[in-house]
């Protein structure tokens, strides 16, 4: 009777507790959200450092959304700060990577680089999947995969019920159809996620560095980089980064200060 | 015999002076045989008649002090022509022992003449080279030509001062100076700063005594190799005056011209490197002291118009010996080669004054492009470290214009006042409604979640697909079982008759009873009266075939007909069959 008792109210506790949580976690939401507000507020009073930090307050409580990264941009890139500003238009890419005005801000902060890497053509192939690829967002790509797969079931069980032949062979055709999507859509969900686990971009926030052929000083000097530009990091040895930039070069710097552009919906 | 004699001597005479006339001579004369180290020696090529490509001795062992100096004299004594000219060397020895100055060749008339080696003996130094009272003696002691260096130990490219100063004392007198050996500061960046007109300053010093001073020649150097440096030596050719012992009338003593050769000898500039140690690695090469500056000359403006930068070095140092450091401008704005300007003024203390460098630069697109700052890394010898400045960083706005990365949006011509253009090309403002997200959310991709709903549809499939085969069985079984009564049905009734089958009347009427009895039952009629058209309604009110249901009235007339009227034309079997079949046929279709 006792250990019944005790039990119900430990359940209780945790009921309360988890409600408790949820109603905090909207809450923060909701109050972050205000905060956002105020951040845009302050950017408009050309407050820009202000509304940084507002805006990185939001970030901090763990919140993101495109917007936020979008704004938090643009303030950076008043405050002439190339490297942050041109970080967070790429975190805004991320998450919304067809958003015109995220587009049309990240090349005014792209010009504000020293350097200008022509980005290597690509190939046919390379654009048609990039342009399948951003269809959806990833999340939408996943759902889109489990309602496909519904529809399969559902239209094959109709196949199997139905009495008719004729309908019967119709049904079992759209059911397979359905099925060959279903297919494409968790094919391409996977290699999206492949894709962004196995990228390691970043920006590179020191002012200037030397770009080196091989990780030590003696080895032949390349050309060097300066802040705000996208790197892909290959390797790592000691302090050394293998880096690949946008045109295809590649080389090793020593003791950069780069940022992860780590997708925040992987990691 | 005494007119013999005089005939033989006239005749001799005129033989020798006819050779004199004739033949050619070329001889070397020295002012002495034998001297001591620190001594000096004349040799004089002389020659008279007048010849092309003199070309003297090695001097080997000996140091050239001045020379050659080339004097010609012609002269008439009673319509005779007598010339001479003459090469001259002022030597030094530079070691003792016995020497041999070469022969000396000259080329007179088509014809190479030479003269005789000639030995001459080195012995020590003497402790007073020639006779003190000699002129030369009292030349010597109270004339210098001297080299001042500001640094004999600069650093590369650090700028030294040479000035060459001549002092003299009474009772010396300089009436003429020429410049014999003129330096030419083979290694140095050099600079001479014109002097006017040669000043006497009576005040001088030298040695703590005090001299007449004349400033002959300043000379500004950077030196542009490190190590030992040669400056070559200056030397001057003076024609002094100085009185001499006689006296003119007035008790005044004569003056007496002298030639006097004069050198500083040749002078050693060490010439220091730049410390390897902490030197930066983009050294620009400039030594001395200096500010640095970029200078915009606008900071806004549109696009397709141009400004300029200006890189200034302004200071002391070796302004013009360096490069500037180059401009390092955002990709997007075009540069073109820049224009170099020298504001450089050359004083004692070293090169003074600006230089810089002027870039034009054309922004294509819209935006904001920074322009960070340079450095400028020079080599303060005084301190001696290395100073690095840097520019100021600058942002030079571009309000309007194409943006980058897009088609450009070129009104071109048509460009009227106010045209409203599409705001694709400007920088767009913040988003003002955001839906924030829990950053590391839980992703509904391969979750738990999203496995169970793959799953649960192919659960679903599977137990469907069973439960179907498992409720077609059974409907299968139903048809064959209802079937099954059917016939259990018909037998049941029909076997009364089938008892009876010999017997017409009885038979008939016990199939006529049984097909009643069946219809009874299956149709739940209570009434015993059933006519065959309500019969044939009720069956085809049940959905049973027309024909069927008219086969089974006209059964039942067969057997009424049968019981009434035992005709010969009936066949039991035949009818018992039918009725079997039809009962069974209906009972499938209820």
């Amino acid at each position: 009777m006792i250990e019944k008792y005790k039990f119900s109210s430990l359940k209780s506790i945790l009921f309360f507790g988890a409600t408790l949580l949820i109603q905090n976690l909207a809450f923060a939401q909701a109050s972050m959200e205000s905060v956002f507000k105020q951040g845009n507020s302050a950017y408009n009073k050309a407050e820009y450092q202000k509304a940084i930090s507002l805006y990185e307050q939001t970030l901090k409580m763990g919140q993101i959304s495109a917007e936020l990264y979008y704004n938090l941009g643009n303030a950076y890139y008043k405050l002439n700060n190339i490297a942050e500003s041109i970080y967070y238009f790429e975190k805004a890419k991320q998450l919304d990577p067809n958003d015109e005005d995220i587009i049309i801000n990240s090349n005014f902060a792209k010009n504000m680089t020293i350097d200008a890497i022509e980005k290597l053509p690509e190939s046919q192939i390379v654009t048609f999947q990039k342009k399948i690829y951003g269809i959806f967002n990833f999340s939408y790509w996943s759902y889109l995969t489990v309602i496909l797969f519904w529809i399969f079931s559902g239209l094959f069980l109709v196949y199997v019920f139905i009495k008719s032949a004729s309908l019967k062979q119709t049904f079992f055709f759209i059911a397979l159809g359905i099925l060959i999507f279903f297919m494409i859509s968790f094919l391409i969900t996977y290699s999206i996620e492949e894709k962004e686990k196995n990228t390691n971009f970043a920006i590179l926030f020191s002012n200037q560095k030397d770009i080196w052929s091989e990780p030590n000083q003696q080895a032949e000097l390349l050309f060097s980089l300066h802040e705000g530009t996208k790197v892909e990091v290959l390797d790592i040895l000691e302090n050394w980064k293998k880096i690949r930039i946008a045109n295809g070069s590649e080389g090793w710097i020593e003791n950069a200060s780069l940022r992860y552009l780590n997708n925040d919906i992987f990691r | 015999m005494l007119k013999f004699l005089k005939l033989y001597f006239f005749s001799f005479f005129v033989i020798l002076t006819f050779n004199l006339q004739a033949q050619v001579s070329f001889d070397a004369k020295v002012s002495k045989k034998r001297l001591g180290l620190n001594e000096r020696l004349r040799i004089d090529f002389e020659m008279n008649e007048n010849g092309d490509n003199f070309n003297p001795p090695l001097f080997k062992n000996f140091q050239i002090i001045s020379g050659p100096q080339q004097a010609v004299s012609r002269s008439w004594v009673n319509g005779v022509q007598s010339f001479s000219k003459t090469y001259t060397y002022f030597l030094t020895p530079r070691s003792k022992g016995n020497f041999t100055i070469g022969q000396a060749e000259v080329t007179i008339n088509g014809e190479i003449y030479k003269t005789s080696p000639i030995e001459i003996e080195v012995t020590n130094a003497v402790k007073k080279p020639n006779d003190p009272n000699n002129v030369e003696g009292q030349i010597d002691g109270n004339i210098h030509l001297v080299a001042e260096v500001s640094n004999p130990n600069p650093y590369l490219n650090e700028g030294i001062t040479i000035i060459y100063k001549l002092y003299f004392r009474n009772p010396i007198s300089v009436s003429d100076v020429s410049e014999l050996e003129t330096p030419s500061y083979g290694d140095f960046w050099s600079h001479l700063i014109k002097i006017g007109r040669a000043e006497i300053n009576m005040r001088g010093t030298f040695k703590g005594e005090s001299y007449n001073e004349v400033v002959w020649r300043k000379a500004v150097l950077y030196p542009q190799k490190s190590g030992n440096l040669i400056l070559e030596p200056l030397t001057l050719d003076l024609t002094l005056s100085l009185p001499s012992n006689r006296r003119d009338l007035f008790g005044r003593r004569i003056l007496t011209q002298s030639q006097k050769t004069i050198t500083t000898g040749e002078k050693v500039i060490k010439v220091k490197d730049l410390p390897k140690k902490n030197k930066p690695e983009n050294f620009s090469g400039a030594v001395g002291k200096f500010d640095f500056d970029l200078i915009l000359n606008k900071n806004t403006l549109k696009a397709s118009e141009s400004f300029q930068a200006k890189i200034k070095v302004r200071g002391k140092g070796n302004l013009n010996l360096f490069n500037l450091p180059s401009i390092n401008v955002p990709n997007t704005l075009e540069v073109y080669e820049p224009e170099h300007n020298e504001k450089v003024k050359v004083t004692l203390s070293g090169i003074q004054g600006t230089v810089e460098d002027s870039y034009t630069i054309v922004p294509q697109f819209q935006g904001k492009y920074p322009i960070p700052s340079i450095e400028f890394i020079y080599f303060d010898p005084k301190l001696e470290a290395y100073k690095t400045l840097f520019s100021q960083e600058l942002i030079v706005d571009v309000y309007d214009g194409p943006t980058s990365g897009l088609p450009s949006v070129n009104s071109g011509l048509s460009k009227s006042k106010n045209s409203i253009v599409p705001n694709d090309s400007s920088f767009r403002f913040i988003k003002l409604d955001t839906k924030l997200q829990q950053k590391n959310q839980k992703i509904f991709w391969r979750s738990y979640l999203f496995w169970a709903l793959l799953f649960i549809p192919i659960v679903l499939i599977i137990t469907s697909i069973l439960i179907k085969k498992y409720i077609l069985n059974q409907t299968e079984d139903l048809t064959i079982r209802k079937q099954k009564r059917a016939q259990q049905l018909a037998k049941k009734y029909l076997s009364s008759a089938k008892k009876v089958i010999q017997d017409q009347a009885k038979f008939y009427e016990a199939l006529e009873r049984a097909l009643h009895n069946y219809l009874k039952a299956k149709l739940k009629i209570e009434t015993t009266e059933l006519s065959k058209s309500k019969i044939q309604k009720l069956l085809n009110d049940k959905g049973i075939d027309k024909q069927i249901s008219s086969e089974y009235v006209e059964v039942i007339e067969n057997c009424e007909r049968a019981r009434y009227a035992p005709g010969s034309s009936i066949n039991t079997k035949e009818d018992l069959e039918k009725s079997g079949e039809l009962i069974s046929k209906i009972d499938r279709q209820i």
